[in-house]
């Protein structure tokens, strides 16, 4: 598959340039599409984003917003009968990643990448306890002093305020599901990748356990200069731990930007229906309004124009057209024709 | 109106083989009243028995002590077998609408079914059934052309959600009970679902026992109601829904008031933020508050006896904690934001 996207880059689009490294993580005009009867349909469309070294990217959309397309992609995973039809994934200390494959690939997953899957007890083996499947790791990727490797796992645990000899003798089944996600975390982290990618990290914690998740991402984000992507649905979690915020709806990234700015002036129509539907502990009850309409799926995307036309309250002829280009504003960006022209 | 007095449940353990595990009381005598068009929520963490309430409520679980009063009659005084059509009077919406409905019926024939057995309760005429339906989907906010030939998965989750709220309405339930009614619901469409349980209450009359552990969204489906923060089995603080978001005193729910996401750049985290002292261990029995090995603020009486719900110290709300204090645990709005 991998071979295959590769070829059909090669003859589609030009050579990728050269990318400036002060982004550890550089996506450029990204494109995953996936086979379905009805023809070739992109999850991911054109998405160009850098994740800035040393800070914490929140990526933000609706489910088939294509968020965890974009991720798998920076593991260069993208799950079958997906593919990569353009754009580059480029990885500080890694290089191009959508161009590796075999052992060199799989080096890179957990040595420089790591990552935090959704609903980490699924991604736990159930027959082994914990401490074993460290020990797989250690030695699927070639480590030599595994002594060493449970002690550093055992530090990381004591930080995270867990009693580390009974979490590595213990089966998945027999951790709570905080514990759990922490375990994800661990063992994302402990072959030292400097990536850390986290796929909706707290959505099956209720609210105490998240708070602490939250707590040790930001904590072990920091400690270890980690660069960070989480992945949410909810506005929250972002709103709280990420640097920056980038809003994805149906395969693009409609509005980018500085956390605290963006949700105190948010540009992009969806971003402002987003927060305006979004429960919230304060602000007016009676001022909050659901969108109108419904997310799309891959095959209700809009072919023509704006994605967000058939849910904007803005929506005009020109929306209609074409797909609204970035507008960037000092260190924000924002797709939205109607937007760009209230930008002085 | 539904009463609930000293409602206890205990789930039996394993005493032998492989998978031996202590009982688990996951409810331990609590009292509630659902008034008529009212709106009780119940929030806490995983563990505390808020579910399992919820499920007693419904009939699905059994009580081992207490007593349910539904319309006047008390359940615990009539035999089990006896207690269905008091129990058909509080219908259950699920987490989950994308297993709630049968992927193989369209909605018109998910609604057909049960109001069929209601025309035949209420001697109804022919034509009163297809009224009846339309009239159903159009109080949950869908147009009856478009929803009735389609099957499940052809709407969205909020959608489906509405078709499972209208099938709960077919029987004429005096509550909804709603556990975690939203949360695998699109984040741009939850607001549309808790809006709707709220407008029900007006339109239908219909009271909403609604159980979460996201005290944001009961706030939006509890206006003018009470909630009832719970504690492994136990209520810790009652009162009304704003009080207890506003002015919470017991430090569990400052816990979970601390706990909420806050969105920088709109809101500004409350000055003083209670985080509990480790997880939650339920194996653990103290003597006294279930809460003192947890709290920060415990002293020497917490582990004395167990506290029960008053309203000492002068609180509007009834709590449960020997040393209630007002502590500014909830976010506030940035003034000027846009």
């Amino acid at each position: 598959m991998a071979r295959l996207a590769r070829a059909t880059r090669a003859r589609g689009g030009p050579a990728p340039e050269p990318v400036r490294l002060e982004a550890a993580v550089a996506v450029r005009d990204l494109t995953v599409a996936f086979r379905t009867p009805q023809g070739l349909l992109p999850a991911v469309s054109g998405v160009s984003i850098g994740l800035a070294t040393g800070q914490i990217t929140g990526l933000v959309g609706e489910s088939g917003s294509g968020k965890s397309t974009l991720a798998l992609t920076l593991l260069n995973a993208v799950p079958h009968p997906g593919q990569v039809t353009a754009g580059s994934v480029t990885i500080d200390g890694v290089g191009d990643v959508l161009s590796l494959q075999g052992r060199s690939l799989r080096r890179v997953r957990g040595a420089s990448i790591g990552y935090v899957f959704q609903a980490s007890q699924n991604s736990l083996n159930p027959l082994k306890p914990v401490g074993k499947q460290l020990l797989d790791l250690g030695r699927s990727h070639g480590v030599g002093d595994l002594r060493q490797l449970l002690r550093t796992a055992r530090t990381l645990l004591d930080d995270m305020g867990l009693d580390a000899e009974r979490v590595l003798a213990s089966y998945q089944h027999e951790l709570s599901g905080g514990m759990r996600q922490r375990v994800g975390i661990i063992l994302a982290l402990i072959l030292n990748a400097h990536v850390l990618i986290l796929d909706e990290p707290t959505t099956a914690l209720d609210m105490i356990s998240q708070a602490s998740v939250l707590g040790i991402i930001r904590k072990v984000h920091a400690e270890r200069h980690l660069t960070t992507l989480i992945i949410s649905h909810d506005v929250g979690v972002i709103g709280e731990v990420a640097d920056r915020i980038a809003v994805m709806y149906a395969g693009r990234v409609v509005e980018e930007g500085p956390t605290p700015e963006v949700l105190a002036s948010p540009r992009h129509p969806y971003t402002r229906g987003l927060l305006t539907a979004m429960p919230r502990i304060t602000g007016d009850i009676a001022e909050a309004r659901p969108l109108p309409g419904r997310p799309p799926d891959l095959a209700s995307v809009p072919g023509q124009g704006c994605v967000f036309r058939p849910r904007c309250p803005l929506a005009t002829q020109a929306c209609a057209a074409a797909e609204p280009p970035d507008t960037v504003i000092g260190d924000r960006r924002f797709a939205c024709f109607v937007a760009a022209e209230d930008t002085p | 109106m539904i009463e609930a007095h000293g409602i206890t449940k205990t789930f039996a353990g394993r005493r032998s083989g492989m998978l031996k595990r202590g009982s688990v009381r996951a409810v331990r005598g609590i009292d509630f009243t659902i008034p008529d068009r009212g709106a009780v929520s119940l929030i806490g963490e995983s563990g505390c028995g808020k579910t399992t309430l919820g499920r007693i409520l419904c009939g699905f679980e059994e009580f081992d002590r207490g007593d349910l009063v539904v319309d006047g009659q008390s359940l615990g005084s009539i035999k089990p077998k006896d207690r269905a059509p008091y129990f058909r009077r509080i219908q259950m919406i699920h987490q989950d609408p994308y297993s709630a409905l049968n992927p193989t019926k369209t909605i018109s024939q998910i609604l057909a079914d049960p109001l069929e057995v209601r025309a035949r309760q209420l001697d109804a005429d022919g034509d009163w059934l297809t009224r009846r339906r339309a009239e159903l989907l159009g109080l949950v906010g869908l147009d009856p052309d478009y929803a009735l030939p389609r099957y499940p998965h052809m709407l969205s989750g909020g959608m489906r959600q509405r078709v499972v709220i209208a099938r709960a309405l077919t029987v004429d339930p005096a509550v909804l009970v709603a556990d975690e009614a939203v949360s695998m619901i699109d984040v741009s469409l939850r607001l549309g679902i808790l809006q709707l349980l709220r407008e029900l209450r007006d339109e239908v009359g219909v009271s909403v026992l609604f159980i979460t552990h996201d005290v944001a969204t009961a706030r939006y489906v509890g206006v003018g109601g009470e909630l009832y923060v719970l504690y492994r089995g136990r209520v810790v603080e009652q009162g009304s829904t704003d009080t207890i978001i506003q002015q919470p005193v017991h430090p569990y729910t400052q816990c979970l008031l601390s706990a909420i996401p806050v969105l920088r750049g709109i809101e500004q985290a409350g000055r003083e933020q209670v985080v509990p002292r480790g997880p939650l261990d339920e194996g653990a029995e103290p003597p006294g508050c279930l809460f003192e090995p947890r709290c920060p603020f415990a002293a020497e009486d917490c582990r004395a006896a167990v506290p029960g719900l008053g309203q000492f110290g002068g609180t509007e709300q009834v709590h449960a904690c020997l040393h209630p204090a007002r502590r500014s645990v909830v976010a506030t709005e940035v003034a000027n934001a846009s």
